[in-house]
């Protein structure tokens, strides 16, 4: 443990707690709150909901594929459970997630007091909260949740071929909880934009404040499509207007629609989760970043590109320009290559220790590359067309979503816990964790590429004993319940931590943080510093605790007038 | 401010370029007008920020050499809980489902909407935290 060997730094004092109030008074205070750390903690609570809700549903489509036959449910309640998985990972699961992080730790990061807009922030909560119930209503509706899958292809998931009101209620839960998410990314960027600290300009925000302004940019850009085409989707099925029909050349409007959204979302998951990655990466490699500007402009050019790929899911239609599609996912791959480059550079000849977020971070670069080159592979349209919509596809977006997401969440988790509860997880567990959640992994959806090569499509219920696919769909199948033991040791990890670790008592317990919320206490005072240190680089908290490596100007005395000094950079 | 307006030109530029590209190579109409819309919302942004930061002084946050002390002191008014928020959540609760299952919810969860709303507008105009 990091925390005896070091040599303790200086604590913010903590404010005096008048009292304790009874649960009734908390349970009020958490649903009226409007401090940003709150809400914050309520996003991660959902989102975790959610996320073992779909897991559970990802366990029941492996039980089910796991040999030749139709051994639990029927071919229609396994449209609902591959459809629902997928819409709670990504929609209820990933993108509040962002959400739940952006507003624990990009506050503290640019010494901000609060959100710019707290009671926007709560109304964003509440969009999704009541959203997310309004989607899951659907399994209990009689003819069930939406199964059309996650993108909801017309004509599929029109009137005619998905009647009931499952579909109705997941087209209208989700307009609802994309507005939440819109709201949250206008107040991110106007709290990035007009509430940082003296002196933290915007080069000198940490690289994780940088990726959640990058992706409350692209939420601007690609939500606003996404609710559109809903709400037109819902009026289609109930009011009977025709936009997506077929006959109009709907089918191809709604993909055309859905993926201009769909594509920048899946950099909505992966930049914030890259940012985590930038976060811990420098602590445990007790290194500064390497290449912050080129990180940055890394971070600039994926989000500016990842609006101009989208057609790459649409190869097989026939209907889209091949060469600017391909071309333009070729060159994302490019700013992705250096954030790696950049990682590894900073640890590159640096003291690196193994604590449990920097292992999950090392998850996740194993993890992501793979996934990363097998989109490659994909962006190509000569082997596009031949496993596009194969279990190949499946394990390609498993590997990209599921390495950045869940791996760098659970780093998040376990490098900020301390910032949130004040108390530190237990490092035996998590690394338990870790390896049971990376060989489960690997061993779940590795061998899916080759059952995607041999000629497994994707969304099938069931297949036939002829096929030989069973051998690595029992394999990946047994990789589902490592996966699934992992986040036993999670649960247990928490209630070890909340029953009997002791308060962290000082600002930074990793000791090597840089950015400014481990310079205020664990868990920080309700509007987050009692005093703030001067800004003179981009890691104004390492600075702070190590005042022997400092630049110069940071612990002088300012001078009589202050505010004259400055220049205009 | 003005990183923050040049980040937005940019990106206008950026998709501006990109969406008559793609024009001249596809000649997709739906692609293009998505792309010219996103470079509209980044010049909108751009446009309004470089403006304004041409009419206020080098704020604090943008100067490397800048003082805690610096800040305005007048930080701002932040409200410190209330409950219109859930009660917005709710209403747009009753308004989606009633869309889908009965015309009588819409008219109720509206009517919550509108008092939600006047509630959260006129919040601080009185009691304990009026400014």
């Amino acid at each position: 443990m990091t925390i005896l060997n070091d040599p303790p730094v200086q604590t913010s004092p903590q404010p005096p707690s008048a009292y304790s109030p009874g649960l009734g008074k908390k349970v009020i205070s958490w649903l009226t709150s409007t401090d940003h750390k709150v809400i914050g903690n309520m996003y991660l609570v959902t989102s975790l909901f959610w996320f073992f809700l779909a897991g559970i549903m990802a366990l029941v489509i492996r039980a089910e594929l796991a040999v030749p036959g139709l051994q639990f449910i029927s071919l229609e309640q396994y449209n609902q459970m591959f459809t629902m998985h997928g819409t709670i990972m990504l929609f209820l699961f990933a993108t509040p997630l962002f959400v739940a992080f952006a507003n624990i730790i990009m506050p503290l990061q640019i010494g901000a007091p609060d959100v710019a807009f707290p009671r926007l922030n709560m109304l964003g909560y509440w969009l999704f909260f009541f959203g997310g119930l309004i989607v899951i209503m659907g399994f209990f509706t009689p003819g069930g949740a939406a199964s059309f899958g996650w993108f909801a292809y017309a004509p599929l998931s029109n009137a005619l071929y998905s009647p009931g009101s499952g579909a109705d209620l997941w087209f209208l839960g989700l307009t609802m909880g994309g507005l939440g998410t819109i709201l949250g990314a206008v107040n991110f960027i106007t709290t990035i934009f007009t509430m940082r600290m003296p002196g933290m300009t915007m080069f000198r925000m940490p690289i994780f404040t940088w990726t959640i302004f990058i992706t409350s940019i692209l939420v601007l850009i690609a939500f606003p499509i996404l609710a559109a085409a809903f709400v037109v989707a819902f009026i289609d099925r109930s009011f009977g207007s025709v936009v997506f029909a077929p006959e109009n050349g709907g089918a191809i409007l709604w993909q055309h629609l859905f993926w201009f959204f769909g594509h920048p979302e899946v950099y909505i998951l992966a930049l914030p989760f890259f940012g985590i990655a930038s976060e811990i990466i420098p602590v445990f490699s007790r290194k500064p970043i390497f290449g912050y500007k080129g990180l940055v402009f890394a971070t600039m050019a994926i989000g500016a590109l990842s609006v101009a790929v989208w057609a790459h899911h649409m190869y097989v239609t026939g209907s889209v320009y091949l060469p600017f599609f391909a071309f333009m996912t070729m060159l994302i791959a490019v700013p992705t290559g250096v954030k790696f480059f950049n990682w590894i550079g900073t640890m590159w000849r640096g003291s690196v220790v193994f604590d449990t977020p920097m292992l999950f971070t090392m998850g996740f670069l194993i993890t992501f590359l793979f996934g990363g080159l097998t989109g490659i592979i994909l962006s190509a349209p000569p082997l596009d067309f031949h496993v596009s919509d194969s279990y190949f596809v499946v394990a390609h977006f498993h590997y990209t979503v599921f390495g950045t997401v869940v791996f760098l969440m659970f780093a998040g988790i376990f490098f900020w816990w301390p910032k949130i509860t004040g108390k530190m997880l237990n490092e035996r567990l998590g690394k338990i964790q870790f390896w049971l959640l990376f060989i489960g992994f690997q061993v779940t959806f590795l061998v899916q590429h080759w059952l995607g090569v041999q000629g497994m499509p994707r969304r099938y219920g069931d297949y036939l004993a002829a096929d030989n696919f069973t051998t690595l769909n029992i394999v990946s199948s047994v990789g589902a319940v490592i996966l699934a033991v992992s986040s036993l040791f999670f649960f247990w990890n928490l209630i070890v931590t909340w029953k009997t670790a002791p308060k962290v008592t000082v600002d930074d317990p990793w000791g090597w943080g840089g950015s400014l919320e481990w310079a205020t206490s664990c868990p920080p005072p309700r509007h987050n510093f009692t005093s703030l240190p001067r800004i003179r680089s981009d890691r104004p908290a390492f600075d702070l605790h190590h005042p022997e490596l400092a630049p110069p100007g940071v612990h002088d005395q300012p001078p009589a007038v202050a505010g004259q000094q400055g220049s205009s950079q | 401010m003005k990183i923050e307006g040049w980040l937005f030109a940019l990106g206008a530029g950026f998709y501006f370029v990109v969406a008559g590209a793609y024009w001249f190579l596809s000649g997709d109409e739906i692609g293009t007008t998505a792309l010219v819309m996103t470079g509209a919302l980044a010049f909108l942004v751009s446009f309004y920020v470089l403006y304004t930061s041409k009419r206020v002084f080098p704020r604090p946050e943008d100067l490397q050499n800048a003082y805690v002390e610096d800040a305005d002191p007048e930080y701002g008014f932040f409200s410190p809980h209330s409950w219109w928020p859930l009660g917005i959540g709710i209403a747009s609760f009753f308004v989606v489902l009633g869309l889908i299952f009965a015309v009588w919810l819409v008219v109720f969860g509206v009517f919550v909407l509108v008092v939600a709303l006047v509630g959260w507008l006129f919040e601080y105009y009185r009691g304990a935290f009026a400014h």
